[in-house]
This record gives structure tokens, C-alpha cells and sequence, in this order.
């Protein structure tokens, strides 16, 4: 594998049979290799960031917030004070002298202001270096004002992002301790949802046509009051596995809540996530309705489906996102659309994920894991990609290799989850690849020759 | 849930109004040819740059990362700083890479430069390739110096050639490739060799082609940077607000003649621009560049009353800031507010004097210049300042969102428009560009706004003034009608009620109004008794027709019959048109007789106009108080339009239209007499002043009258006033105003002289007591 760095090459398979190939994945980025990843700091802040009630402080030198500033697309129906952004700005004397004063007298500011109800102060790479106790200052100002004031352990360097959704997910397990004998509800909790375009509200509107009430949820358009509610609920459905599967563990082993894994991404994924559900909670009035209901839903998105088919079948995929969970969906949705996936990689996929993948893909399907923009090149321009689908980082690469791009990241202002979702997904899908601007770069390039 | 509103902190940057040094770093790189970056820290570092700058630029960013672990922080990266370099050499072949450092790096102490000889040991087959330390703490200072620190950096690190050239080195701040591409354009144009250090114009927007190179091609080469030690001069173009520029640093080290130079944005600094290039290239400044020049003038005057609307707020970085500033100056658009988020107090004294001038020719008193700010400070001294124009990059998308000020987008970063990477602002074309996008802004939301505006400030007031309008008075648009004076003082000579009685004039009432529109407390328009004489009371209401046939019996009846007077039974205005009607038909039979009438005011703005028109020449108003707090006392309701008013309302807006009515019939010479009821304990401690506003009026006469217990009123059991009182009332207000001592408070149907009332010989109603009105 020519161009490829020595220490990458097990991380990038390609299907060849039906044997498990034993990708490497779940480590931590190669030096000089351009990762998609971010660090522990954005894997924290990307969970808690949608809790739109709370202040999130960046403790740390001003570059960790403004790049993080505002950055996902979330949703509220509420409050947002998630939305500013409040860094203490460390500067050269702070890192020499210690910034724990600076973070004192920040929060003590915010509570005397605002009286909030819940902080998180996120501790970036070098607080612990310069010898911060971020948890003894929060400890002292949660006491003081016996408000939740929550430590958010996140230095770049202590893991890669899948660590920051771990830290992320303990911080919410802080809070939720003092809330844990509570009497139970009927009622579920959404977990791995972000509300990116109204993806929470859409799911919610499902949960009420089949008369489940929500509880909570994590961390989309949620709020303080909302969340602490959370010990109470009869089920957890986990969406974005890779983020939030750690957090249905532990209130599984400490508040007894069990959980499911679902997907609101494509037809299959939804209809089956959502009878899922009524089976957990044994709700069969649910189950009855819910099936109706997808059943409609089903016949209302594919009649529409089946007129772009034309158009799409045969397309080549490649897919480059976060979490596997998210990635299998896609490939079955690109199933669905009569496409193959041709290239599929995430930046923190699990072991038992990718098995998944190997397994549903066809032959000749590159595989990787922690990618960087020189192996996508190769492999989309090798297996001759006509769209990708990943972040908006990769945007510009695939532009300029004058493919086709779907933003499924933060920063998309459509919603591509539940029924409404496959729909914009296949018009977004459609409207990119099938894009007139193709047939005349490619023309006058080939014109030049 | 209401949304919280936050205001600037003290203690905490909220919304950063800047970026970190590595960024800048990377940027200055970008100008590099065939250069890649690595960042010497952990991982998120060089992801976030990466996705700032491609979502800015459009381009594939790629940046490495030394990826440093738990394990690298404690013991050291530089096991992760040489597999990054060799990992990255492999996939790249640059000739060039930039290890900048990030906060972690140089927290814990990375000794950089001796990494990288390390690195020429350990891979000698790396030797040819530059690699440059820089560092670029992001907790040193913001992109803006991480930029020049990567610059400075660079040309201290590489070996350099100082045999003299012919070259010019020219130094660029941050900004657009489109705007290095239109300098770089402009020295080709003059034929003078430059070396633009850094040329980001075509690695950050490069064009589409068949082929990608994942290696950034072009940029200022190797070869190039060497020359720059004995190049001719350098020009450096932007503020070079920084103690350690390029440019001072060739001149110190290599003696290269130095020129620092405004960015030529705006016409003024477009002109040196070129007329230093026509110096040093020997040429006249082309003709197609003087057109361009007059093209931009002219639409520089085009948009000039627009611009001069514009109260801009301008934020980025200082060099930005700076010629964005001079721009706006050029084109009369106030900065209100100057912003960056870097730590440059010279900024300040840099601009102020720019400012403030405009300023002071626009009669602006306040404005803030800023820096090291957040954008809350940004936002809030927006609001202070009433601004209406943000000029910056698209991290004042907020405060656009909050506040519905358009942003003009200029700088970097642009996240949310397409384009970033080729906004124009340098010369004539750019600087036209940028001054158009500003004046159409601020035209953009004068257009969407005016309405609304005007509306809200205007028409809202007037809305709010129709309660307003009973407190205060009505303005009426008056006529002046000339009056024959001599006349007018002899109708009023032969007026019983205005003579003193001091002849024997006699007067006929004609009974045509029984409605009234006000009810009075010490009222009762009921009936008649033969035998009773007040006002309000009459034995039959008339119609017009009955009425001049009434009166042509009296004109022959009763001698010195030189008054008609219409006092009800009601109020004469609440039904005009009989008022009018009688009128008419008598004035056509006897144009000499005074019209007199008698009203309670509350139509009188209304009908005015016509009682002047009418012949109408004494009339008199029933007029109890002047204070609305005392009239709502003496008044149960008033209807009017359409709707009853009680209490305070109902006296305001009665006062009102009394004194608005008197001020229009005193102003066309109409003899106007004040009646006013004496109620004891309510408003006889105030007449004085009643007596006082009837002068300050121009009314004739003041009638104080004593108070009638009336059976069935609300003040049937209210003490009448003794006559002592009340001749000491009158003579108290004798010196204000001339007042009538001798009036008989007449029935609605009196007829004769004051003394000698004769109705009773023209009462053809049979039923003698009559209900007329019920309320």
C-alpha cells in the first residue's frame, strides 16, 4: 500500500470473503497522520453542550472555545445559554502563576449574575499541567451555593474522542447521583440524541403517537430540571451508541435502568427501533399503534423513494463519520436507494461495529478506521466514489476530487433522522450527486486534453 | 422557558472574538509552497484548525498532528514529534513543514529546535527539507500573531542568500487569497519583481482540476524566502503593529530598506499604493487604473447619503480593523464601535484621530474603540451605540441573529456564507466592492425597516394620544373669519345678557334641542312646570318649523325682540341640525337678529366652524371646572363617539373640547360668555381659576351662577349658595374678567326681557308637564 503510513496499514481493510478481517481500530491517533479525530475536550463538549440551561465553561486558553463555539447545530425549545460561550481565557501569566483563581472568580461571577442551576467547567490540556484542582474549585463552589458545579476531566491528550464521551457521560452520572432514589415512571429516556435540526423533537413526536411518555432526555434540547428526572424511567433507548452506550451502562449497573440500542436513520432502522421500543416496555396498544403508524409512514416515504431509486441505483457511496452505529445505518439506507457503499470509516467505531460492517457491505468495500484525507483520496478515487458522506472537514477534499458530499455532522440545518429524515437524506443525496455542475467540470477538463 | 440573556463578564471571555496562535501559524504555512504543518500537541488542535479554515477557504485543510498522549505529556513528545515528521514526509513530500507548538507543547516545556536536529540526525535522507520551529502557544496571543511569529520564524530559520537583486519583498497581513491575488496581479502589472511572502492566493483557493495535489504547489518558494535578505526593499503593508515585523527584521539583520505601508483599501491608500509602484517601476499609473479610480469615486459619491447613515460596528483582526476603519472614514460610515479581539492598544491611537474627525462633522459625540474584547462586549456596546452596520467576519452572526444588524462579512473566518476566500477590499475594484456591500447593507435594512419605523414612532404616539387627547386639547385647524367689529358691539350692546340689562332688549329661546350628550349631577331635563323657570326645563321641544313660526309671532309680540337664543332644553350641539335649521329659516327672514346659543362645549371643535358660518355671534358654555379631577365630580357620564365615558375620562375629554371649542370661536371675534355653577365644597374653591383659563382664552364675560337643588339629581340634597357667597365670588374674579351680575338662569323657552319672562303666551302644548328627554 504505497503512500500509506507503515503503522496505518492495519487499520484499513478490504473485504475480500466472509472471514472477519480483525480491523485495528479503538486506539489512538498516529503521529503525522492528519486524523478526522478531535480530542477528549471535543468528544465532552459535543455530549454536553446541548443541555440548553446549563453554563459551560471552557477552563483553558482561549482556542479550545472559540473553535467549539456554537459548533453543533442543536435545537432548543428552551433557554439558550448553551449557545454562549465562556472560556476563562488563560494567558501566559495564568499558565505560569495558575489559573485556579481566574476559574474561582469566573464562577462566582456567573452564579452572582445568573443563579444557575448546573456549570460544567471543562478542564482542557494544560489545567492539569499547570496544577489546577478543577474538581476542588467546583467541589467548593457546588457547597458554597449547593449548586451543581460539574468537573468535566478533559484533556486532549488523556485519550481521543471516545474518551471525552466517556468524561462527558461521568459528568452527567455526577449530577444524577443525588437524584437516583426516585420513584419509578412510566416513561423513557432518549439517549444519544443531540436535537441536530429537531432530530430530538421528531423522535419525541413518535414516542407521542404511540403515547410513551419522555422522561428525559441526553443531552438533545434537555434542561437541568428535565435531566435530573432521568433515575426514574422505565427504559433508556441509546441512539448514538458510540457516544452515549457508556452512560446507558452506568444507569444500568447504578439506577437498574435497562436500555436498547435504536437508529432513527432510514426506514428499516426507524420502523424496527420504534417497535423495539413497545416490545421493551411490553406495550402492546404501543406496538398496535406504532405499527400502524409505520406502516403509513413507510408507504408515504417510499412511494418518493422509489422515484429517485431511478436516479441513484448503481450510485457508489463512501462514508466517513463518527461512530459506527451511524455508519451501518447509512449503509443500509444506501442499500435501500439501490446504491453500494464502496468506502466506510469512522472515527471511533467499536470492534463489534465494524464486524457489522464487514458483514453487511459487499466485496471490494474499503474499510478504515481514524482515516486521514490521504487514504479517503485513494480509496474514493480508487473505488471510484461518486458521493461521500462525513463532516464538514472532508467537504473540500471530496469537492475538489469532484465528488458528490452530504453533510451528516453538527453544522446541517436539515434533519436526516426518522421518516422526514430519510426524505431529506435522499433528496439531499439525489440533488449532489445528480447535480448538472458534474457534467460541465468534467466536460471542460476533458476538453483541455 | 424565557431565554437568559447574558451580558459581558468580567472574569470570562464569553463568544471569543478571536482565535489561537497555531491557527495564524498554519495560515502564514498556507503562503508556503509545498509546505505542510504539523501541530506538536494533542489531536484536537490541528482537527478544530482544520475545520475552521476549510469551512472558511473551501479547501482541503490539512494539518498534522503530533498527537501527543498521556504518556508523551509526562515524559515527553519528541518520540511523537519524529514518527509525526516522518509519517507526514512520507505521505506529503513537502520541502517545507512548520511545527508549530500549541499550548500543551510549550507548557510542558518542548525544547523544539532540538527535536528537530534529532529528526536531521535520525533520517539524514531528510536533511533538504526546511523544517521550521514556531512558537505558537495559543494562550501567547491570537492567529494574528501566531501569523507573523510563523513569518518571522521562517525567515530566521532558513538560510538565507544575501547577494543584492532586483527583488521588492512584500509583506502581507492576513487576508483574502483574492485580495493577495489582486496585489500580486498589480506588481506583475507594473513589471516589478516582488516576492510576496506569505502568497496564499493560489494553495488557499486553488482552482478545479482533474488532478489533486494534496500538497499545497504554490506559495512564496525556498528559493524565494532566500532572496528576501538581499532584496531591493520591503514593503509591508499593514499596520505592523508588532514590535518584531518581517519586514524590521530583514532591515535590522540584512540591511533590506524598509517601507512599512497601509493596505491600500479606500482610495487614499490605493493611491500611494500606486503611485509608489509607478516610482519604482518608472511607469505613469496605466490609463485603465485612472478609470478605475474615477469609477470609484463616482460610486463613492453615489452611495455617500447612504453610508452616512451607517453606524458600524468593526471587529476582527487589527490590520483588518485598521483598513476597514479608513474605508469607512473615506465613505462617512461612523464606526460606533472598533473591536479586536487581540491585545493591541496601539490600535487605538492608530485610528482614533480618523474617527474622531467624522465625528466630529457628523456631530457623533461617542464611539468605543476596543480591544482584547469578547463579542457580549462587542454586542452590548452595539446596543449603547444604536449601531446599524456590523463590518467583520461571521462570528458576529450572533449578534446578527439577537440583534437584526446586518454584517457585512469581511475577514476571516466567513463559516457561514460561501466565498470566504475571495471577498475583495484592496484598490479601487475591491474597495468599491466592500464600500457597496456596506452602503446596500445599511440600505438594506433601511428598506425593510422605514415603514415599521416611522410607523411605530409616529403613528403609535398619535394612537396612545387618544386617551392623551382628553387629558390635553384637541388641535383644531382654525379659520379666521373677519368680523365686523362695530357690529359685533352692537349686537352685544342690544344683547339683555351682555348689556347689563341697561336697555330693554328682549330675547326669544327656542326650545329645539331637547338631547344632551353630558349628564350633569344637578340635572334633571324632564318636564315642565309653568310655574318653574331654569335652564334645562321647557314646556314643548320644537321643531324648527314651530320654532320660526314662534319667533315671528314674538317679533311681532314683543318690543326690542333683537335676540334669538337656542339653550336647549338639551344641548344645542347634540342636535345640530335642528340648531342649523332654525337658524336658517329665520336668519332668511330677519337678517339682523343676534343669534345667540348656549352649549355644554363637548361638540363645540366640531361645529365651530359652522356656528361662525351660521351668523352665530355670542355663545355661551356651561363650563364648571377646568381640572379634570374636579369636573369628574360634577359630570355622571359623557357620550361621545359612539361610547360613554365616565369619570376622569368623561371630564377630559369634555374640558378639552370646551376650551379647544371656545379658542376657535374667540379667535374669529365670536363673543364668548363663560356659565359656571356654583357647587359649594366642590368647585367653588376653584372657580377663580376657571374664571382665570375663560381669559386666558379670550372669552367676554364670566357668568357665576348660583347652584338650583333640583328634585331627582345627584345633588338634590347639595346646600345652594347664598347670595353673600356669591357676590364675594364675583368679586373676586371682577378684576380678571368682566362678570354678569344679573342673569335669571332661564327656562329653554323663555321669551321678553330678562324680567319680564312672557313664555307662557307662546306654549301651544296642551300637556304642560312633558317628559322631553329621559337621559
Amino acid at each position: 500500500m504505497n503512500g500509506i503510513i507503515e503503522e496505518r496499514k492495519q487499520s484499513i481493510v478490504l473485504k475480500t470473503g466472509t472471514e472477519n478481517s480483525g480491523i485495528t481500530c479503538d486506539q489512538n491517533s498516529v503521529s503525522g497522520s492528519v486524523s478526522q479525530r478531535a480530542c477528549v475536550y471535543s468528544g465532552a463538549r459535543v455530549v454536553l453542550n446541548p443541555i440548553t440551561d446549563a453554563f459551560h465553561i471552557v477552563h483553558g486558553p482561549i482556542g479550545c472555545a472559540s473553535y467549539t463555539w456554537d459548533i453543533r447545530g442543536s435545537l432548543t425549545s428552551g433557554d439558550d445559554i448553551f449557545r454562549t460561550s465562556f472560556s476563562t481565557d488563560l494567558r501566559e501569566k495564568d499558565v505560569i502563576f495558575g489559573g485556579e483563581k481566574k476559574l474561582e472568580a469566573a464562577i462566582e461571577e456567573v452564579v452572582a449574575k445568573h443563579q444557575p442551576k448546573l456549570i460544567f467547567v471543562y478542564a482542557t490540556c494544560i489545567v492539569g499541567v499547570i496544577g489546577d484542582d478543577v474538581e476542588a474549585v467546583c467541589k467548593r463552589i457546588s457547597n458554597k451555593y449547593a449548586m451543581h458545579v460539574i468537573p468535566v476531566k478533559s484533556p486532549g491528550f488523556s485519550g481521543n474522542k471516545a474518551t471525552g464521551y466517556k468524561m462527558a457521560c461521568n459528568a452527567i452520572m455526577q449530577l444524577l447521583q443525588d437524584y437516583k432514589n426516585q420513584p419509578l415512571q412510566r416513561g423513557i429516556n432518549i439517549l444519544g440524541d443531540f436535537n441536530l435540526a429537531g432530530e430530538m423533537w421528531i423522535i419525541k413526536s413518535y414516542m407521542k403517537e404511540m403515547g410513551i411518555p419522555v422522561i428525559s432526555t441526553f443531552t438533545g434540547d434537555s434542561s437541568y430540571e428535565k435531566l435530573i428526572k432521568a433515575p426514574s424511567a422505565q427504559l433508556n433507548i441509546v441512539q448514538c451508541a458510540g457516544s452515549s452506550m457508556y452512560l446507558a451502562n452506568r444507569m444500568y449497573e447504578e439506577f437498574g435502568i435497562p436500555f436498547i440500542k435504536v437508529s432513527f436513520f432510514g426506514v428499516e432502522d426507524t420502523t424496527e427501533s420504534l417497535i423495539k421500543i413497545a416490545d421493551a416496555l411490553k406495550d402492546e396498544e404501543a406496538k398496535q399503534k406504532i405499527t400502524d403508524y409505520c406502516t403509513e409512514q413507510t408507504t408515504r416515504v417510499e412511494e418518493i423513494i422509489a422515484k429517485y431509486r431511478k436516479n441513484l441505483e448503481g450510485k457508489k457511496a463512501a462514508v466517513y463519520v463518527g461512530g459506527g452505529f451511524k455508519a451501518i445505518s447509512l449503509i443500509h439506507q444506501f442499500t435501500a436507494l439501490g446504491m453500494k457503499t464502496v468506502v466506510v470509516g469512522t472515527q471511533t467505531g467499536k470492534k463489534d461495529e465494524y464486524e457489522v460492517i464487514e458483514k453487511i457491505v459487499d466485496k471490494g468495500t474499503v474499510i478504515l478506521d481514524d482515516a486521514n484525507p490521504a487514504e479517503l483520496e485513494r480509496y474514493m478515487v480508487e473505488t471510484g466514489a461518486d458521493i461521500l458522506v462525513g463532516g464538514v472537514k472532508e467537504r473540500p477534499l471530496a469537492y475538489k476530487l469532484g465528488i458528490a458530499f452530504c453533510d451528516h455532522n453538527h453544522e446541517r440545518k436539515h434533519p436526516l433522522a426518522g421518516f422526514d429524515g430519510v426524505l431529506n437524506f435522499v433528496e439531499e443525496i439525489n440533488s449532489s450527486i445528480n447535480h448538472p455542475v458534474w457534467d460541465f467540470i468534467k466536460s471542460e477538463v476533458s476538453s483541455y486534453e | 422557558m424565557s431565554k437568559t440573556k447574558i451580558e459581558p463578564l468580567v472574569h470570562l471571555n464569553s463568544n471569543p472574538c478571536k482565535m489561537c496562535m497555531p491557527l495564524g501559524s498554519v495560515t502564514a504555512f498556507y503562503g508556503i509552497r509545498k509546505s505542510i504543518s504539523i501541530l506538536h500537541g494533542s489531536q484536537g488542535c490541528s482537527t478544530y484548525i482544520r475545520r475552521h479554515m476549510a469551512t472558511h477557504y473551501n479547501e482541503p485543510i490539512d494539518i498534522a498532528s503530533s498527537s501527543l498522549t498521556e504518556e508523551g505529556t509526562v515524559f515527553g513528545g519528541e518520540k511523537n514529534l519524529m514518527i509525526g515528521l516522518k509519517n507526514i514526509i512520507e505521505v506529503y513530500h513537502p520541502e517545507i513543514i512548520g511545527v508549530s507548538t500549541t499550548c500543551l507543547a510549550e507548557t510542558i516545556g518542548e525544547d523544539v529546535p532540538a527535536m528537530i536536529e534529532k529528526f536531521y540526525h535520525a533520517y539524514p535522507e531528510y536533511k533538504e527539507i526546511e523544517i521550521i520551529p514556531v512558537n505558537s502557544p495559543g494562550y501567547g496571543g491570537t492567529q494574528f500573531e501566531g501569523y507573523y511569529r510563523a513569518l518571522n520564524s521562517i525567515l530566521a530559520n532558513i538560510k538565507m542568500d544575501t547577494t543584492p537583486n532586483e527583488y521588492i519583498n512584500v509583506i502581507l497581513p492576513p487576508m483574502s487569497p483574492e485580495d493577495v491575488r489582486m496585489i500580486k496581479e498589480t506588481f506583475e502589472a507594473f513589471e516589478i519583481p516582488a516576492i510576496l511572502f506569505p502568497d496564499i492566493s493560489d494553495n488557499l483557493d486553488r482552482e478545479y482540476s482533474k488532478d489533486y495535489e494534496k500538497l499545497p504547489a504554490h506559495g512564496t518558494s525556498i528559493e524565494e524566502i532566500k532572496r528576501m535578505a538581499g532584496a531591493r526593499m520591503t514593503i509591508e503593508l499593514g499596520m505592523s503593529f508588532l514590535k518584531n515585523s518581517p519586514g524590521r527584521y530583514l532591515s535590522d539583520v540584512y540591511q533590506v530598506q524598509y517601507l512599512p505601508l497601509h493596505l491600500p483599501v479606500g482610495i487614499r491608500d490605493t493611491d500611494i499604493f500606486y503611485e509608489l509602484l509607478s516610482k519604482l517601476s518608472g511607469r505613469p499609473i496605466p490609463a485603465k487604473l485612472k478609470k478605475l479610480r474615477g469609477r470609484y469615486a463616482d460610486s463613492m459619491i453615489d452611495a455617500h447619503k447612504y453610508n452616512s447613515d451607517g453606524r458600524a460596528v468593526v471587529f476582527g483582526e487589527p490590520d483588518f480593523v485598521f483598513s476597514t476603519i479608513r474605508l469607512c472614514a473615506e465613505n462617512g460610515v461612523m464606526p460606533v464601535v472598533v473591536a479586536t479581539g487581540s491585545v493591541v492598544p496601539e490600535l487605538k491611537e492608530a485610528i482614533e484621530k480618523e474617527i474622531k474627525a467624522l465625528a466630529d462633522r457628523f456631530m457623533i459625540r461617542a464611539y468605543d474603540i476596543v480591544d482584547d474584547v469578547d463579542f457580549k462586549t462587542i454586542e452590548a456596546l452595539a446596543v449603547k451605540h444604536h449601531a446599524n452596520l456590523m463590518i467583520g467576519n461571521s462570528d458576529g452572526r450572533r449578534i446578527e441573529e439577537e440583534l437584526h444588524i446586518p454584517l457585512v462579512r469581511r475577514g476571516f473566518p466567513i463559516h457561514d456564507r460561501v466565498g470566504g476566500q475571495r471577498l475583495k477590499s484592496v484598490l479601487y475594484d475591491g474597495s468599491l466592492t466592500f464600500m457597496e456591500e456596506i452602503a446596500n447593507a445599511v440600505l438594506s435594512r433601511k428598506e425593510v425597516d422605514f415603514r415599521d419605523k416611522l410607523y411605530n414612532k409616529y403613528f403609535k404616539q398619535e394612537e396612545e394620544s387618544l386617551l392623551e387627547k382628553t387629558k390635553k386639547e384637541t388641535v383644531i385647524r382654525t379659520v379666521y373669519v373677519p368680523v365686523d367689529r362695530k357690529k359685533m358691539e352692537e349686537k352685544t350692546n342690544t344683547h339683555p345678557c351682555y348689556n347689563g340689562c341697561a336697555s330693554e332688549s328682549a330675547r326669544i329661546h327656542l326650545p329645539v334641542a331637547p338631547k344632551c350628550n353630558i349628564q350633569c349631577n344637578y340635572c334633571v331635563r324632564k318636564f315642565d312646570c309653568p310655574n318653574e323657570s331654569r335652564p334645562g326645563v321647557t314646556s314643548h321641544v320644537l321643531s324648527p318649523e314651530e320654532a320660526f313660526a314662534r319667533y315671528k309671532l314674538a317679533k311681532e309680540k314683543v318690543k326690542n325682540l333683537n335676540v334669538v337664543g337656542i339653550a336647549g332644553p338639551g344641548d344645542t350641539l347634540a342636535n345640530f341640525e335642528s340648531t342649523r335649521k332654525t337658524l336658517e329659516l329665520i336668519r332668511e327672514y330677519d337678517p339682523d337678529v343676534t343669534f345667540c346659543l348656549s352649549t355644554n362645549g363637548l361638540r363645540l371643535p366640531e361645529y365651530a366652524q359652522d356656528l361662525i358660518a351660521l351668523g352665530v355671534t355670542h355663545v355661551t358654555v356651561t363650563m364648571n371646572a377646568v381640572d379634570i379631577r374636579i369636573g369628574a365630580k360634577i359630570i355622571q357620564y359623557v357620550k361621545y363617539n359612539g361610547m360613554l365615558f365616565e369619570g376622569e375620562s368623561a371630564a377630559a375629554i369634555l374640558l378639552s373640547n370646551q376650551l379647544a371649542g371656545l379658542r376657535i370661536l374667540t379667535a374669529a371675534g365670536i363673543i364668548c360668555k363663560v356659565n359656571i355653577v356654583t357647587l359649594k365644597g366642590i368647585n367653588d374653591q376653584h372657580i377663580p381659576e376657571i374664571v382665570k383659563t375663560a381669559k386666558e382664552i379670550g372669552c367676554y364675560m364670566t357668568n357665576i351662577m348660583p347652584f338650583i337643588q333640583v328634585k331627582g339629581s345627584i345633588f338634590e340634597n347639595l346646600e345652594a349658595t347664598s347670595a353673600q357667597d356669591l357676590a364675594e365670588l364675583r368679586k373676586e374674579c371682577s378684576p380678571v374678567m368682566k362678570q354678569m351680575t344679573h342673569c335669571k338662569q332661564c327656562r329653554a323657552d323663555a321669551v321678553g326681557t330678562l324680567n319680564d319672562d312672557r313664555f307662557k303666551e307662546f306654549d301651544y302644548s296642551e300637556a304642560a308637564c312633558e317628559s322631553v328627554y329621559n337621559g
